[in-house]
């Protein structure tokens, strides 16, 4: 077990990589109660084409399936898992994204036996026609439920808006038509390519001894027997670097429009620290433009062109890139234009020194505060091992960010040609 | 484990919790009145207007380039209800000074533009800016409106102001948007000083403080002072006993059905127990209501969701103060009638004592699982020991703990013959929709 000591955090991160090829991480937090672990997977919606090592051809699967995998993987030969967590007062949940699926518990009590509930019940797929039918109901009105919700509304339309062919433009649930298609075999088959433990990342935080955590792990992996690693390809149609529609637009049941535009990266970017490094960089350039304490955001509300909803976010991962800007607003195409010749001054004339200063400090102050809180450590760091970066380097990496590079950033990325808009509008009465 | 030391100052009230667990320093103030139709809407604004702009920090924007210049401070506002009270609120946290550079005299200086916000707002004239009230006038026009927008939160609020019309506990924390155009920058100052006036005030004190008695009383003496200035006359005028549970009262449940052009339906039933949260059967309040809908291992999930699968969500909650139990869940509006079939089937299995010993222990066991946790959270753990205060008994962490785990199935059955189904609530799809 390796040892890294963070003076500046205040914490010894433990890492190990066992023998079956999974990778292990401790993050001990004295005084915390509770401890929340998270064992995910390489794996997302968008990882919908693959083939593994002894296959022949790829196999394209129904958009939905690895949504739909995490929620059968509740079901055991034996039973509900909830109620093996709930036997020892863990709460469990799961997520899946668009590049992985994560499962995870919090506890305050038997961390050892939930530690290992979860690796046993994530190693152990266990799908029938029955149970396979009966979970399409659900997740038909999982997807009924965000069909009427319109930030979700606003943000799909913005991806497909961006994206021609990349599959980060379809729902994460997929659709109520697609996955009627979804059968027992096709999970197995997603389950057997994407779930071996060298594609998987074991994350534990909170109130706990990582020695005795890690014996735990190790034990209780050391019973199991795995294939060999299998070799996963996954296979990508080729994304233009241009955007698919520079305007989409959705009627639902609102008083209020929303409107959200999005910048994309053209370009694809090996895995590995620059990531982290973008991502941050570029979150100061939208929190100097777009942020709470810009010029922009107090005219904007003061015009009541936007409310206090108005965010932006960045998301980066090794194959795309976007940025996305907006919230609710009475006139879309009104705040998609202030935006734009906001930029367009923005570019010439650079960031304002003083608003970049105070915005990396921000970003420094924020994420200490976040430290504070296990649930977001544990949801972000797997994320970020997996695109090949140390969500712990994000205070060292800010530290060193200039005004320079945000200019940089600025000019190179949220540019008119690379833009989209995705509108929500009420629906007529 | 730890708990609040308190202080009191006639009705300000200093709640310290020093740990070292946090990278954050956090004070929370609660300004308390009781929730009533005239001063719905303009209490409802104050809190915002309170970040608008003060004498030293004359903007929104001059305040949040302030905090942001306190190593990203978060100072915010919002306003709350808990039963028949509102309840204006102001948080503030800062990162620990120890462990970033240049970063000494924060937490101090967070403090005082706290105060002044709440107590030294931007004034011109005899009223509030008038910039200021026309911008919050807009903002909460439209946090009002996305209520709406926000199906799962709209149809509850729908649901609660039907079970609760004509009484103060059904009133919008929000307040109404047709108040908003009557609104004017001298009544709301004039409110403003009444509510300071009137308000039971709480501060909550959670972090590393060098000497956590010290600073009680220095904030006890600032606030009380501040507030008493900036109040009517500056005498007290506060008033009112603890919070009681919504009685209930006989009769047909209620029924009542809006059709919007939606994809999913939205099914909530309003339950009134009259349990009040000092009772010695709160706990077991608790725990009944967690077999029912509390957990993935509860009755309505199992049932509603696991073997009919019908619905994504569905479950059920305990309104601690007004002793409500509301049960929400999102359904295809054609079986609307099976779900209210299985909901209710599942209350009267409560109650007629069917409750396996899985049910029990895991409920209990989640539950302590869930206060356990809150004591990672600040704020959590302000909330809890507040609702405490304003039901009239305040429950140490340990001894609720204890309470849930010593409730026995008798109990359980007792506290689940109390739930009165007062209101049903169904949102459906519009007729020629496909899903109507």
């Amino acid at each position: 077990m390796r040892e890294h000591k963070d003076p500046r955090l205040g914490h010894v991160l433990y890492q190990e990589t066992l023998d079956n090829g999974l990778n292990v991480y401790l993050l001990p937090k004295p005084g915390f109660q509770q401890t929340f672990a998270t064992f995910t997977t390489h794996y997302g919606s968008v990882d919908s084409t693959f083939r593994t090592g002894g296959d022949e051809d790829f196999i394209t699967v129904p958009d939905g399936i690895a949504h739909f995998l995490e929620h059968k993987m509740f079901e055991s030969e034996h039973g509900d898992v909830f109620r093996d967590f709930a036997r020892h007062g863990a709460s469990a949940n799961a997520y899946t994204t668009f590049d992985i699926t994560s499962y995870l518990f919090s506890s305050t009590q038997d961390v050892y036996e939930n530690l290992e509930i979860l690796l046993d019940f994530v190693q152990d797929p266990y799908f029938t026609d029955e149970n396979v039918a009966k979970e399409k109901g659900i997740i038909a009105q999982e997807i009924r439920m965000y069909d009427d919700n319109p930030d979700t509304r606003v943000f799909y339309g913005l991806l497909k808006a961006l994206y021609h062919v990349h599959p980060v433009r379809m729902d994460i649930a997929g659709t109520v038509e697609s996955i009627q298609r979804i059968d027992k075999e096709t999970l197995y088959r997603c389950y057997r390519t994407f779930y071996h433990p060298s594609n998987m990342v074991l994350f534990a935080v909170g109130g706990f001894d990582p020695e005795s955590a890690m014996d735990v792990i190790r034990t209780n992996q050391a019973r199991k027997s795995f294939s060999e690693m299998p070799r996963i390809e996954r296979d990508r149609p080729k994304e233009p670097p241009s955007v698919n529609h520079p305007r989409a637009e959705a009627r639902l049941a609102v008083h209020q429009p929303r409107c959200l535009i999005g910048w994309k990266d053209p370009d694809p970017m090996p895995a590995g620290p620059q990531i982290l490094e973008r991502e941050l960089v570029t979150g100061v350039v939208l929190d100097v433009l777009f942020g709470r304490s810009s010029d922009l955001f107090d005219e904007l509300i003061g015009e009541g062109l936007i409310d206090q909803q108005f965010s932006w976010e960045y998301e980066r991962t090794p194959e795309y890139g976007y940025s996305v800007v907006g919230g609710n607003t009475p006139d879309p195409d009104a705040l998609a234009e202030r935006i734009e010749r906001h930029l367009e001054r923005a570019r010439n004339e650079g960031l304002d020194a003083e608003a970049f200063e105070r915005c990396r400090r921000k970003s420094i102050g924020r994420f200490m505060a976040a430290l504070d809180s296990p649930s977001y450590i544990a949801r972000h760091f797997a994320s970020y091992l997996f695109r090949g970066a140390d969500l712990f380097q994000t205070v060292e990496i800010l530290e060193r960010l200039t005004l320079a590079d945000a200019d940089r950033r600025l000019r190179e990325h949220l540019l008119p040609e690379r833009r989209a808009v995705s509108v929500v509008l009420p629906k007529q009465a | 484990m730890a708990t609040f030391h308190t202080v009191h100052q006639g009705r300000f009230h200093v709640h310290t919790l020093p740990t070292d667990q946090f990278r954050t320093r956090h004070l929370v103030a609660k300004l308390v009145t009781p929730i009533s139709r005239p001063s719905v809407t303009p209490t409802a604004l104050l809190p915002y207007l309170w970040l608008e702009g003060t004498r030293s920090y004359p903007s929104a924007l001059a305040i949040t380039r302030r905090t942001d210049d306190l190593f990203g401070a978060v100072l915010r506002s919002g306003i709350g209800k808990r039963a028949d009270r509102h309840i204006a609120e102001v948080y503030l946290s800062v990162p620990e000074e120890g462990r970033l550079e240049g970063a000494a005299g924060v937490f101090e200086e967070g403090l005082r533009l706290m105060l002044e916000a709440v107590t030294d707002p931007l004034v011109e004239g005899d009223g509030f800016a008038k910039g200021h009230v026309e911008r919050e006038r807009g903002l909460h026009r439209r946090r009002i409106e996305s209520v709406f927008d926000d199906k799962i939160a709209w149809a509850m609020e729908r649901a609660l102001a039907e079970a609760l019309a004509g009484l103060p506990e059904g009133l919008p924390r929000l307040g109404y948007a047709e108040d908003l155009d009557a609104v004017t920058p001298d009544g709301l100052y004039a409110a403003h000083r009444r509510f300071l006036q009137e308000a039971e005030v709480h501060l909550y004190a959670i972090g590393a403080f060098g000497d956590p008695s010290a600073l009680a009383e220095r904030l006890l003496t600032a606030w009380s002072s501040a507030i008493r200035q900036a109040g009517v006359d500056g005498a007290d005028r506060s008033a009112s006993g603890p919070v009681e549970p919504v009685p209930v009262r006989g009769g047909e449940p209620k029924r009542v059905v809006d059709a919007q052009p939606v994809q999913q339906g939205k099914l909530n039933l309003v339950y009134r127990t009259g349990i009040p949260y000092r009772a010695d059967e709160y706990p077991a309040l608790l725990v009944a209501n967690g077999i029912l809908g509390g957990f993935p291992h509860s009755k309505l999930f199992q049932n509603v969701r696991e073997k009919a699968s019908l619905a994504y969500y569905a479950s059920s909650r305990v309104d601690a103060l007004s002793g409500l139990v509301l049960i929400q869940t999102g359904i295809d509006p054609v079986h609307r009638d099976r779900a209210e079939a299985i909901i209710v089937e599942q209350v009267r299995a409560l109650q007629q004592g069917e409750v396996t010993d899985d049910e029990l222990s895991f409920t209990k066991r989640g539950l302590v699982n869930q206060y356990r946790q809150s004591l990672d959270v600040p704020a959590a753990v302000a909330d809890i020991h507040f609702g405490g205060v304003l039901a009239g008994r305040v429950r140490a962490m340990d001894e609720l703990m204890d309470a849930i785990l010593a409730v026995e199935r008798q109990d359980v059955v007792a506290a689940a013959n109390r739930l009165q189904l007062d209101t049903v609530y169904f949102l459906r799809g519009e007729e020629g929709n496909a899903n109507a």
